[in-house]
């Protein structure tokens, strides 16, 4: 067992070290760090604009009014959230590079916007009429979000080779330094923005038309089609447990690969919930977030504190259960991860691994079955406990709370035979121990 | 004052363990200041720190952090899994003055 162990760990550790410090995971990761305030700010006030039970207590008249004043908050925010991550991704790559990183946020989203077709399609009495000179902001949102951070990365890429290059204007003697460096951004910029606009050109005489329907068709549709599927879900879940087993952040290691996905698949339910139409899927930011995670953090521990408090008879796990509910309720669980332990320990893997994928079977399945709204794609921020976070995921829903307690329910049976053996366990060593030390004792005395 | 920097995926776990350290260096008396961020922010801090100290599940970091530390000068290493896990300030307060030296 020792010797599968080291060598699964040998594996593991590069895959973690390569994923985690590529340079442009680590910027995709940043970048989508940047639009969090930003999106939870949005999230806010989707929960507050859908509270239950209000419309029918004021009327629907007044209802429909706060919604409409309180809607700028997400709109601004959460349903284009596109444009933060890019900026976020360019301006990250930037500063990785050690150069003027503002320059990398400004022309990422200058880039972006040259692919971004500047008209939309308005319907008036069943004519289409095409009205100019505006950003529709759907394409910042869940469906621009490939084509965004592409763009984000070739155009900090492009702009950082120009500058490297060093092909800057040469002033005359004389001309004050400020000048100077005030045309230095400018040939990086102008040829990295030149570029972009061939690269439009040309796809207007394809079938695809924009580089926004070349990517979304032939990458993020297909992707985001694995990605919603229950395969690549329960694949990313074991992932997830698995580097956790060994003691490695599994969450920053798999969503830095999956996030795009996920908030991809987030922002299209989120349109749908706020035009009242049916949600696509089921698979979303928040369905790993707050159904499979948020219960205690990474594998639902808070199920394991409440059966360390109920069965546990050791020193050790009760002060262990002392030592990690506050924070597991903020589900922060590395007191319990690293202190039980589950990592590498052979007792703990079956339950580790176990739970969290029929937990999230059984959360698709009451979900696809219409039992519990689908997440409303609300980003709920990653600490707020368990059962508010599934009633503000799923669009102010009792039923999503409720679901987090099935949750906590099935953690505990599938725990519960392997926390009893463990507790034994340390409980028949410590009055081993306690026998010894007393033994010792009285021969002192003696 | 022996400034102690601790880094872990969101600055979260590490700052449970930070208040436990200030808890131990308050009882013996030690002067020193000690806190945690999260990982994308740990090479701006190591500017200001004396060592860095990084949560054992990510600590395949260790290596990028290395070359950062390296030019700051500064010793950092990987929070021992055990004590991490019971959140024991002594341990990891010791660990960190021994790296500090003297």
């Amino acid at each position: 067992m020792d010797k599968f162990m080291e060598t699964l760990e040998n594996v593991l550790m590069p895959i973690a070290d390569k994923l985690n410090n590529n340079r442009y995971l680590t910027a995709l990761r940043n970048g989508f760090m940047v639009a969090l305030p930003f999106i939870i700010f949005g999230s806010i006030f989707v929960v507050l604009a859908n509270l239950p039970f209000i419309d029918q207590w004021v009327g629907e008249e007044a209802w429909a009014t706060y919604q409409d004043a309180l809607g700028p908050a997400s709109a601004a925010t959460l349903s284009i959230m596109g444009l933060f991550v890019i900026i976020g991704i360019g301006y990250k790559l930037i500063e990785g590079y050690g150069g003027e990183s503002i320059y990398g946020g400004a022309v990422a989203i200058a880039s972006f916007l040259i692919l971004t077709p500047q008209v939309t399609n308005f319907d008036l009495d069943g004519t289409v009429h095409e009205v100019g000179g505006v950003i529709p902001t759907n394409v910042m949102g869940a469906e621009g979000m490939f084509l965004g951070i592409f763009t984000a990365f070739f155009a900090a890429e492009l702009y950082n080779y120009f500058v490297k290059k060093d092909l800057t204007i040469k002033m005359p003697a004389g001309v004050p330094d400020a000048v100077s460096r005030s045309f230095s951004a400018l040939i990086p910029i102008a040829l990295t923005l030149t570029i972009f606009l061939v690269v439009r050109i040309i796809f207007s005489f394809t079938p695809f038309d924009t580089v926004q329907n070349f990517i979304y068709t032939l990458i993020q549709e297909p992707l985001t089609a694995l990605g919603s599927g229950l395969p690549a879900t329960i694949i990313a879940v074991l992932l997830i447990q698995l580097f956790w087993f060994f003691g490695l952040h599994g969450q920053i290691i798999v969503n830095s690969v999956f996030d795009p996905i996920w908030y991809a698949l987030n922002d299209q339910n989120l349109a749908a919930f706020q035009a009242g139409e049916e949600l696509p899927n089921i698979v979303t930011k928040q369905f790993m977030d707050t159904f499979i995670v948020g219960i205690g953090g990474s594998g639902m521990t808070l199920a394991v504190i409440l059966g360390i408090f109920l069965i546990g008879r050791s020193r050790q796990l009760k002060e262990l259960g002392k030592l990690g509910a506050p924070a597991g309720i903020f589900n922060v669980n590395e007191p319990i991860i690293f202190g039980l332990p589950i990592i590498m320990n052979p007792l703990a893997l079956i339950p580790w691994l176990l739970a969290p994928v029929i937990v999230a079977l059984v959360t698709y399945f009451s979900m696809a079955a219409g039992i519990v709204p689908k997440p409303a794609g609300i980003i709920v921020p990653w600490t707020t406990p368990a059962i508010l976070s599934g009633f503000l995921a799923t669009g102010n829903s009792i039923m999503g709370g409720l679901l987090q307690l099935v949750n906590i329910g099935i953690v505990f049976i599938i725990w519960w035979p392997f926390l009893k053996i463990m507790d034994n366990q340390y409980y028949s060593n410590e009055k081993k121990a306690d026998k010894e030390t007393s033994n010792t004792g009285n021969r002192n005395v003696n | 004052m022996k400034r102690i920097l601790l880094a872990c995926s969101a600055g979260m776990s590490t700052s449970l363990l930070v208040s436990k350290m200030k808890e131990a260096a308050q009882a013996r008396g030690v002067d020193v200041e000690i806190w945690a961020v999260a990982q994308d922010k740990a090479p701006k801090d190591m500017e200001k720190a004396d060592v860095l100290l990084i949560g054992p599940q990510m600590r395949f970091m260790k290596k990028k952090f290395s070359k950062t530390a390296e030019e700051v000068g500064i010793p950092l290493d990987v929070i021992d899994p055990m004590a991490y896990g019971r959140v024991d300030g002594e341990a990891v307060l010791n660990k960190a003055l021994e790296l500090i030296g003297d």
